[in-house]
């Protein structure tokens, strides 16, 4: 005897964000032979499909294999009923991110439209009660300088402190997952220690090589690639900004090396997004149904590298208007750094974690 | 008391015609193609007893020629339908008939005929000259001229050598408007073009085939007379693989499940086992859907060795560099994906109603079903997939809905 505990609740949700008739699906199985990663024992997403249709919540949120899965849609494409497995699993990372977030509100308010405003509203409150803290709310005379408005010690301090926090929390629900993952596989004992496996999946998350497969959406690769190191090289950058606040003159100047670095990732950053979004807009057929939240994370990193590259421009041309947008290139760089394990930017983790999770089981894709 | 007219004469047309003649009551039964007994005659052998169908058909054949009450017309298609019930006007139009009445098929024509053509019977894989005997047990018993092959005039070779003057090279198109009471369209179905089914390579593999030319494969009148044989090379295959709802079952081709593919296949793993008690068969299935008594097939199968039922429907089949195939599916029983190679597959392609190129009602899919008040009915399968023996029950019922309508 088997005996099955559906969760009608997280049933209706997953129908609701994938937008499947999960009980379509006649089981045929030709999801996982047609998918390119889908290994031959045990190979998803034909399985996930009948747990999604019985509404097991206990097996999907902490399922490993919902996050090999790198979302190509060629089983969207093949399905004979039209029941969408890729938007299921999509479905189903997102009601992870929500499931394993620590505080719980967090989870919430970011995936439901309803709490945009409580979202944005928070980091607006957290960065004006620093600047009140500073005594620099208000707009300075004279040259734009940013650091009149945000003093640098304040600046870093206190992000750093908050991301600290955000990885801290982050880490919390990582465990969590990671602990339900090794329950879904009693039988296969892991080895090997987290750094090790993470080194074994290098190439992986190095080369993006399991993107390679996806024939039905051929650009994907190059544009997660762009947006990526994009994003990588930024993240360096800033580190070093934070350095060179205190041992350089700051801020640097056009032609410093650092800065040629940063604005060539700002523009693979863009390009990147633009064609993410284009794709997620004009080819629905290939890209599948696009959720509240992929396009929070579009176009909040959209808004991000855009304002930085505008605010950039208003310190150079010395704009009237340089602090405000200044100030709205912190909420987009706060919103999305702090909420990093709480949105789809959460995958960041949770699949790194899957994958060497996965390596660590020796369970290897096709 | 006008006639009934029989548009097709498929297994379910000429059972209507039958029975509506043999009340009583005048018929006329026309036929595109230049012989009678549609998809059925193709066959090599049908449910539920495994005959062959021209056991079935000829005595049903037999039952025309006898009755005076029934006109029939090959090679003759509908242009166009007026009028109501009861009254109807049916321009009907007959393809050229360069062969008479008179013809006794000696044969001494295809002798001398010196253009080919692929035999639509045997879809392509043999070819006639371009006079033909449509098939040994054609009816009506004559040959036919294929008009896209043959020079006519030019040539005229058939003409001089035929001792009955059978053949009139400048035969014309014939028209003709018919009256009658009402109308029973039994069109019929074509299979599914499995070359649409892009994942299953059926174009750039010789050794797929679909289970209608399987047919015509393993037919003794058919490509391999009585021995199923490999195209690429013409050897005989010994691991034979069948891929259930190829195109049906599926919103990307035909929605619907086709009813019959299932016991098809059975009935042709059943074949190959009787000639070729050796062959290893894999049947790939979504779901064994086998009703009535056609059930005793599928306990024959599970019960022989060599055949193995696998849960799982077949996602790719990749060619070898020998022409084998491999097939991939996931056993949903064991939850692994099976890799397996076989010499031959065959795809179970579903039914296709076909089109009559008519502004007739359209239910779903393309399936006719008209409701009484038009005095137009639907028998076989251009109402719903069925198999022989539900399409003479249908034409039965049919029969005696259209005699209804003075």
């Amino acid at each position: 005897m088997i005996e099955v505990k559906p969760d009608i609740e997280f049933k209706k949700q997953l129908k609701r964000i994938s937008n499947s008739s999960l009980n379509e699906c006649m089981q045929c199985g030709t999801c996982s032979v047609v998918c390119s990663l889908a290994p031959d024992d045990k190979p998803f997403p034909r399985k996930e499909m009948i747990w999604a249709g019985w509404g097991l919540k206990d097996k999907l949120i902490g399922n490993t294999d919902i996050w090999l899965c790198h979302q190509c849609g060629e089983c969207s494409t093949y399905c004979p009923r039209g029941v969408k497995p890729a938007d299921v699993f999509s479905a189903v990372r997102e009601l992870s991110y929500q499931h394993y977030a620590k505080p719980k509100f967090l989870g919430k308010i970011l995936n439901d439209p309803k709490w945009l405003a409580v979202a944005i509203l928070i980091p607006v409150l957290i960065i004006s009660a620093i600047l009140f803290m500073a005594g620099t709310l208000q707009i300075p005379e004279g040259p734009v300088n940013y650091s009149k408005f945000f003093p640098h010690a304040w600046l870093n301090i206190s992000f750093t402190f908050l991301w600290l926090l955000s990885m801290g929390l982050g880490i919390l629900g990582l465990r969590n997952f990671l602990s339900d993952m090794k329950k879904q596989n009693p039988e296969i004992k892991p080895t090997g220690s987290f750094l090790k496996n993470l080194f074994s999946i290098r190439k992986e998350i190095i080369l993006h090589s399991n993107f390679n497969t996806c024939s039905a959406q051929k650009t994907r690769k190059t544009t997660h690639l762009l947006v990526f190191y994009g994003f990588i090289l930024l993240l360096f950058v800033t580190v070093f900004a934070i350095y060179a606040a205190v041992t350089h003159k700051y801020p640097l100047a056009i032609t410093n090396p650092f800065k040629i670095i940063g604005n060539i990732a700002a523009i693979m950053l863009f390009a990147g997004l633009a064609i993410m979004i284009a794709n997620r807009i004009f080819n629905k057929k290939d890209f599948g149904n696009s959720t509240y939240t992929d396009w929070l994370l579009l176009i909040s990193l959209f808004l991000l590298t855009v304002s930085g590259v505008i605010v950039e421009a208003a310190r150079f041309l010395n704009w009237g208007s340089a602090y405000h947008l200044y100030f709205f290139h912190l909420i987009c760089v706060w919103f999305i750094i702090i909420y990093l394990p709480f949105t789809k930017f959460g995958h960041l983790l949770f699949r790194v974690v899957a994958m060497v999770f996965a390596s660590s089981i020796n369970r290897k894709l096709k | 008391m006008k006639p009934v007219l029989v548009i097709g004469g498929g297994i379910s047309g000429v059972t209507t015609a039958v029975e509506i003649a043999e009340v009583g009551k005048e018929v006329i039964l026309i036929e595109k193609e230049p012989y009678f007994g549609g998809n059925v005659v193709k066959f090599n052998n049908y449910f539920p007893k495994l005959c062959p169908p021209t056991c079935g058909l000829e005595i049903n054949f037999r039952r025309i020629k006898q009755n005076s009450k029934i006109k029939y017309f090959t090679s003759t298609e509908v242009q166009e339908i007026s009028g109501e019930k009861g009254d109807f006007k049916v321009k009907i139009k007959t393809a050229p008939q360069y062969v008479k009445n008179n013809c006794t098929s000696c044969g001494k024509c295809i002798e001398v005929c010196p253009e080919e053509r692929p035999s639509d019977f045997n879809y392509g894989f043999t070819k006639t000259k371009a006079i033909y005997l449509p098939h040994e047990m054609a009816f009506p018993y004559k040959f036919n001229i294929d008009d896209e092959y043959c020079k006519k005039e030019l040539c005229n070779k058939c003409v001089e050598v035929c001792e009955y003057n059978a053949i009139d090279l400048s035969a014309k198109k014939e028209f003709a408007e018919l009256e009658v009471s009402s109308i029973v369209v039994s069109t019929g179905w074509k299979n599914y073009d499995a070359s649409k089914i892009e994942n299953l390579n059926y174009l750039t593999s010789k050794n797929i085939i679909t289970n209608v030319e399987f047919e015509r494969f393993i037919a003794s009148n058919g490509v391999g007379e009585n021995k199923l044989l490999r195209l690429s090379d013409n050897s005989e295959p010994k691991k034979i693989a069948f891929v259930q709802c190829a195109g049906s079952r599926d919103e990307n081709h035909l929605p619907y499940c086709s009813a019959v593919c299932c016991s098809a296949s059975l009935k042709h793993a059943l074949t190959i086992q009787e000639l070729y008690p050796e062959s290893e068969i894999k049947i790939f299935y979504i779901d064994m859907r086998v009703v009535g008594r056609n059930e005793d097939f599928l306990v024959k199968v599970q019960n022989n060795k060599n055949i193995e039922l696998v849960k799982g429907k077949v996602g790719k089949i990749n060619e070898t560099e020998n022409n084998n195939l491999i097939l991939e599916a996931e056993d949903i029983l064991s939850g692994r994906k099976i890799i397996y190679e076989a010499e031959m597959v065959v795809l179970a392609t579903g039914i296709v109603p076909s089109d009559l190129g008519l502004d007739l009602l359209k239910e779903s899919n393309g399936f006719h079903n008209i409701d009484q008040k038009y005095g137009i009915y639907v028998a076989g399968c251009g109402k719903k997939p069925m198999d022989v023996s539900a399409s003479v029950k249908d034409a039965t019922a049919v029969a005696l809905k259209a005699i209804q309508i003075n």
